[in-house]
């Protein structure tokens, strides 16, 4: 016991209740302490390991969705100025939720359809199924782009919090072990 | 009678029949393929089609070199060639050549519109539009409003007003949608060629007429391919079949009727040219597809057109070829940037 963490206290029975009293809602609060801290740290684990996991598949996706580019322009020609001129509202959009992980909100995105493909006809005498197969493998790698995007804005949102408990932690269980 | 032909052919043609077979000796042949196929940097590739008869076309490009970039300038170097040749002829071969821009005239319309309507700059829609296809009218397209406006106003004067005025009345001009107007314009301007070709007789009539006849049928069997499971109906679909080809009347008819791929393939089986064609797609991801299959008989029937002296049909297989070539080069330069080597030879063999 050092000599500067001494409570000055009145030596009674009162007192001795009050502070068993104390004691036990600072293990408490102690023990809370180390449960977020570790809830936070597994859900940081689990988040870290599925983006590395999307960002490998990604890397296949997108090579993959590239490569249906060149082949869907073999057989139709050139149609990218026809795409891009009747560009008008988006087919596929985002919803964003919020997730709460031990006190922590998280935002969650997610993707939906709306509307019909303004680009049914398009390649109709040339190369239509080319550019079908174009089509599925550009929606996969934007629908993989969201979950991506939901996991790393996660991250970012979970990093502070850990870092803030985690140093909480480690102040009191310094205090704890030289008390 | 075969013998004008012989006769008169060659003091209005002579020259440029014998200027188009000195470019077609220079296609890109089966051991060129194997080399660029075997380039593992697009620089490589600039290297080999040096010794082509393509040369130096790629000297003045800054460094990072692209297919797209390779691609514009072979196109640019067709375009050369066939400007040469049109500025040179005599009627009717004029005729013919201004035929053939046609159809590129049709897709830089088409784009023009789409883009004016949407008021884009006319200025960045010119740089995209197909060179072969140029009109002088291109310029003005910015001042009309709606398409009926630009048809009144522009389209008339060009070579493709009797098109327009064949497949529908101005008003209906505004509401149809762009890609059924682009392939009802193509319906009528194949079967003004084929009319055209059919009229002059001959020889011209001998080669073309079969090579037009299969881009009819092939443009009616993709159409019914890429239309099921889309909301063009049966009705609309067999108003964008050209009818001079082989399956006209009732080959057409019964594929307006078709709802799968088996049904169409039942109806090519009724034609001898076509039975063969379309056994020889494979299924799936590991064989060819209906349009490699048509592309390559396409290649087939313009390296016989070849064969035959004094016709007009060197001109059109020499540019059909060119084109294939280009899409050869382009897709061989795309695997290799990319780096996915493993359909590196799915393209169409020329030569």
């Amino acid at each position: 016991m050092s000599g500067k963490d001494r409570i000055e206290i009145f030596p009674s029975r009162m007192a001795q209740t009050i502070m068993k009293a104390r004691l036990k809602g600072a293990q408490t609060g102690r023990n809370l302490l180390k449960k977020k801290s570790d809830a936070l740290t597994l859900r940081f684990r689990q988040i870290l390991k599925k983006i590395i996991e999307t960002k490998m598949l990604m890397g296949e996706v997108m090579r993959e969705a590239a490569f249906s580019l060149a082949e869907a322009k073999f057989t139709a020609g050139d149609f990218s100025t026809t795409v891009i001129q009747n560009v008008n509202k988006a087919q596929v959009k985002i919803r964003a939720k919020k997730d709460n992980v031990a006190g922590v909100t998280l935002p969650v995105f997610e993707h939906y359809h709306e509307g019909t493909d303004s680009y049914e006809l398009t390649g109709l005498a040339r190369g239509g199924e080319q550019l079908a197969k174009l089509k599925r493998n550009y929606a996969k790698a934007v629908e993989l782009l969201v979950e991506l995007a939901s996991l790393q804005s996660s991250f970012l949102g979970l990093n502070a919090p850990l870092l803030i408990s985690s140093q909480s932690w480690m102040r009191e269980s310094e205090k704890s072990s030289i008390g | 009678m075969l013998e004008s032909a012989e006769l008169y052919f060659n003091a209005d043609h002579g020259y440029l029949e014998g200027l188009v077979r000195g470019f077609k000796a220079g296609l890109l042949t089966q051991q060129d393929y194997i080399n660029l196929v075997q380039c593992e940097t697009l620089e490589d590739l600039k290297i080999h089609l040096q010794t082509t008869d393509y040369g130096n076309f790629l000297a003045n490009q800054p460094n990072p070199l692209t297919a797209s970039i390779i691609d514009t300038e072979m196109r640019k170097k067709l375009c050369r060639e066939f400007e040469y040749f049109r500025n040179h002829s005599l009627e009717p071969l004029s005729t013919f050549l201004t035929y053939m821009k046609c159809s590129y005239m049709i897709d830089n319309v088409i784009l023009l519109m789409n883009g004016a309507l949407q008021k884009k700059s006319v200025k960045e829609i010119l740089v995209k539009c197909h060179p072969l296809g140029r009109f002088t009218e291109m310029e003005a397209v910015n001042i009309a409003e709606t398409p009926s406006d630009l048809f009144h106003a522009i389209l008339v004067e060009t070579p493709l007003a009797p098109f327009f005025q064949d497949c529908m009345s101005e008003n209906t001009l505004d509401e149809l949608n762009i890609e059924i107007l682009r392939n009802k314009l193509y319906k009528s301007y194949i079967e003004a060629f084929y009319k055209f070709c059919k009229n002059h007789g001959d020889v011209t009539a001998e080669i073309m007429c079969p090579i037009l006849e299969f881009e009819a049928d092939r443009r009616a069997f993709i159409i019914t391919l890429n239309s099921f499971g889309t909301e063009l109906s049966k009705e609309d679909r067999e108003t964008l079949y050209p009818t001079c080809g082989k399956l006209y009347p009732e080959g057409l008819r019964l594929l307006a009727q078709a709802e799968d791929f088996e049904q169409m393939k039942s109806v090519a089986d009724h034609y001898g040219v076509y039975k063969p064609l379309f056994e020889a797609i494979g299924d799936g991801s590991g064989g060819k597809t209906l349009e490699d299959v048509f592309y390559e008989r396409e290649v087939q029937m313009n390296v016989l057109a070849f064969n035959r002296q004094f016709h007009y049909g060197v001109f059109y297989a020499y540019t059909k070829l060119k084109e294939q070539e280009m899409r050869n080069v382009v897709w061989i330069a795309e695997c290799i940037s990319q780096r996915h080597r493993t359909k590196i030879n799915s393209y169409i063999p020329i030569l």
